[in-house]
C-alpha cells in the first residue's frame, strides 16, 4: 500500500464515520426526544369520539409531556379504544381516578390527550387501568357560534354603513346638522337668543324669588290674603256691604238733590213763609217793627215781674229758695273737707 | 423505420437487464477489489463534500427564507423548525444531494468508462487478466451506493445548519430550541426512509454511468454522450424512484 492509499483510506474512513455519527446522532436525539426507548406504562382510555388523533400524538399532564398514544383502535361497541404510553417516571403522578379528555396544542395544532385531576390519597395508575374521560372544546361548536357572531357582526356593520351613508348625504336631522350650513348658522343665532332668554329668565326667576320671600312673610295682607280663608269671605261681605252703602249714598245724594232744588225754589218764591222771609223787603221792615215792639214789650214786662216779686204772695216762696240753696253749698264744703 | 426504434429501444433494456444482472454476480463472487472500491469511495464521498455542503446549507438557508411569507400569513413562524427539519428531511436532503452527485460523480464516471472504452483500455484490461467489469463498474456502484447516503446525511445536517442560520438571525430562536422542533416533527420513519432512498439513488448513478460509459460507442462523440446521457438519465430516474418511494412510505405510514 503506497503512502497516498493510506492518507486517501484515513481520510475516508473519518468522512464515513462522521456521515454515520450524525445519522446515529440524530436516532438518539429522536429517540431520546420523544421517548421511544423509555420503558412505558400503557393504560387505557376510551373515547367517542378522538376528533382525528393518531398514534404517536403526545399525553400532557399538567402542561408536561409524559407520554405519546400508542395506539387507536375500535371496540366492540364502536367506541374509540386508545392505548396510551406513560413514561415510567411520570406514571407515579397519575392517579387512578385521573381523567383524559382531547385537547389541542393550539387552535390549529396537533390533537393531544390531556390528563387532569386525581386525588393524592388514591393509588398511582398501573398497566392496563382505564382512565375516566370527559368530552374537550368541541372546535365545530364553537365555530358554529363563531359563525352566528359574524353573521351579527355583519348585520351591525351594513346598518352602521347605511346611517353613515346617510348622514354623509346629509339625510335626517343628524345628516342636516352635520351638512347645512345655514341651518348651522342658524342653530348658532338660535342659541345665542337662546342664552339671552335663559339669562332672562334668570333674572325672572330672581325678581320672583323676592317676590314670593315678600309674599310668604307672616302677617302681611297679601299673604293673609293668599293664606286665610276668613279673611277673604269676610273681605268679600265688605266689599259687598260697601255696594250696597254706595248704592244707598247715590240714593240719598239723589234725594238731597232734589231736596236742595226745592228748596231753592220755595226759597226764591215769596209764596210760603220763608221765601217771604228771605226775599220780601216789606216783609223784612213788618219784622223789624215787629221786634221793636216786642223789646219794648219785654221790658215793660220784666218790670212787671220784679212788682210780682214784692208782692207778699209771692215772698215766701223766693225766701224758701234762698235757704235751700245755702244748705246745699254748706253740704258740699263738709263733703270737701 | 419506427419499428426498427421500437426495436433498438428493447435490445437497449435487454442490455441493461442483463448488465443490471451480472453487476450482482460479480458482486458476490472474489475476488473482491477493495482498494479500488477505496479509491472510488474517496473520489465519490470526499471530493464531492465541499459542493454538498455549499449545496445543502444554501438551500437550507433560502428555503427557509422563502417558507417564511406563507408561515408569517398566520403568525406560525415558530412553526419553521418543524416546516424544514420536514422539508429537509423527508425530501430536499436526498433529492438535492442525489441531483448534484449525478451531475458530478455520474458525468465523472460516463466520461471516465466511455474513454476507456474508446481507447480500447477495457479490452486490453480483459487481456492482461484483471475483470475489468468487477474492477471498473462493481467498485463505482459500491462507491456511489454507500457514499450518496453518507453524504445525504452531511447535507442534511447542514442543511437544518442553515435554516438554524436564518430563523435565528429573524426569530432570535435558540440552538437547543430550534434542534428539539425539528426533531419534534420527525419521527424514525423519515430517517429510515431518507436513509433507503439514498441508497437507491446512490445506486441509480453509480449504475447508469457505468452503463453508459461500458456501453458508449466508439469515437469522441461517444464519450460526451455517454457523460451526457449518465446525467440525463440517472436524474430522471432519481425523480421516477422518488415518486415511486413517496407513494410507498404514504401506505407505510398510515
Amino acid at each position: 500500500m503506497s503512502k497516498a492509499d493510506n492518507k486517501r483510506s484515513i481520510i475516508l474512513g473519518i468522512f464515513v464515520l462522521v456521515g454515520i455519527g450524525i445519522l446515529f446522532a440524530a436516532i438518539f436525539t429522536l429517540g431520546g426526544q420523544q421517548n421511544r426507548f423509555a420503558k412505558k406504562v400503557e393504560i387505557k382510555a376510551v373515547f367517542d369520539n378522538v376528533e382525528g388523533l393518531k398514534t404517536g400524538n403526545n399525553i400532557w399532564f399538567s402542561g408536561v409531556k409524559i407520554g405519546i398514544v400508542k395506539a387507536v383502535h375500535f371496540r366492540d361497541d364502536r367506541k374509540v379504544e386508545l392505548v396510551l404510553g406513560i413514561d415510567d417516571k411520570s406514571h407515579e403522578y397519575i392517579r387512578k381516578n385521573s381523567t383524559a379528555k382531547i385537547g389541542s396544542d393550539g387552535l390549529i395544532g396537533n390533537k393531544i390527550i390531556v390528563i387532569e385531576g386525581g386525588s393524592t390519597d388514591v393509588p398511582p395508575v398501573e398497566s392496563g387501568d382505564e382512565l375516566r374521560t370527559l368530552k374537550g372544546t368541541d372546535t365545530e361548536k364553537m365555530m358554529s357560534t363563531l359563525q352566528v357572531n359574524n353573521e351579527n357582526l355583519v348585520g351591525i356593520t351594513e346598518n352602521i354603513r347605511q346611517l353613515s351613508q346617510k348622514v354623509l348625504r346629509g339625510e335626517g336631522t343628524i345628516g342636516a346638522a352635520l351638512t347645512d350650513s345655514i341651518m348651522a348658522n342658524n342653530m348658532r343665532t338660535m342659541m345665542a337668543s337662546l342664552t339671552q332668554a335663559a339669562t332672562n329668565t334668570n333674572k325672572v326667576t330672581a325678581a320672583l324669588a323676592n317676590f314670593t320671600a315678600k309674599l310668604n312673610t307672616q302677617g302681611s295682607l297679601a299673604n293673609e290674603l293668599l293664606t286665610d280663608t276668613v279673611v277673604y269671605s269676610n273681605l268679600r261681605a265688605a266689599v259687598a256691604q260697601l255696594q250696597g252703602v254706595t248704592q244707598t249714598a247715590s240714593a240719598l245724594t239723589t234725594n238731597l238733590g232734589q231736596a236742595s232744588e226745592k228748596l231753592n225754589t220755595s226759597l226764591s218764591s215769596p209764596d210760603n213763609t220763608l221765601g217771604l222771609l228771605l226775599s220780601d223787603k216789606a216783609t223784612a221792615t213788618t219784622i223789624k217793627q215787629t221786634m221793636v215792639n216786642l223789646e219794648a214789650s219785654t221790658a215793660k214786662l220784666d218790670e212787671n215781674m220784679e212788682a210780682l216779686q214784692h208782692n207778699f204772695l209771692l215772698r215766701g216762696f223766693f225766701k224758701k229758695r234762698d235757704k235751700e240753696a245755702a244748705k246745699a253749698k254748706e253740704a258740699e264744703e263738709k263733703a270737701q273737707q | 423505420m419506427a419499428l426498427d426504434k421500437i426495436k433498438r429501444m428493447f435490445i437497449e433494456l435487454a442490455n441493461i437487464a442483463r448488465f443490471v444482472g451480472r453487476f450482482f454476480k460479480e458482486l458476490f463472487n472474489p475476488p473482491f477489489e477493495f482498494k479500488e472500491i477505496i479509491r472510488q469511495c474517496y473520489e465519490v464521498g470526499w471530493k464531492s463534500l465541499p459542493l454538498i455542503s455549499l449545496t445543502g446549507f444554501v438551500v437550507g438557508f433560502v428555503f427557509t427564507n422563502q417558507s417564511r411569507p406563507s408561515l408569517q400569513e398566520f403568525g406560525a413562524t415558530s412553526w419553521l423548525p418543524a416546516l424544514i427539519s420536514i422539508a429537509i428531511i423527508r425530501a430536499l436532503a436526498p433529492l438535492v444531494t442525489a441531483l448534484i452527485s449525478a451531475g458530478k460523480v455520474g458525468s465523472n464516471i460516463g466520461a471516465e468508462l466511455g474513454s476507456m472504452n474508446v481507447t480500447e483500455q477495457i479490452d486490453a484490461m480483459e487481456v492482461s487478466g484483471t475483470n475489468p467489469f468487477k474492477f471498473l463498474v462493481v467498485s463505482r456502484v459500491i462507491a456511489t451506493t454507500f457514499m450518496i447516503p453518507i453524504l445525504t446525511f452531511y447535507s442534511a445536517f447542514v442543511g437544518l445548519l442553515g435554516g438554524f442560520l436564518n430563523i435565528n438571525q429573524n426569530e432570535n430562536t435558540s440552538f437547543l430550541s430550534y434542534f428539539y422542533e425539528v426533531f419534534d416533527a420527525v419521527d424514525f420513519l423519515d430517517l429510515f426512509a431518507m436513509g433507503f432512498r439514498s441508497i437507491i439513488f446512490g445506486f441509480t448513478i453509480g449504475i447508469v454511468g457505468c452503463y453508459q460509459g461500458y456501453h458508449s460507442s466508439k469515437g469522441t462523440e461517444g464519450v460526451g454522450r455517454a457523460a451526457n446521457w449518465s446525467v440525463v438519465m440517472s436524474m430522471f430516474l432519481i425523480f421516477v424512484e422518488e415518486l415511486l418511494i413517496v407513494q410507498i412510505l404514504q401506505g407505510l405510514r398510515v
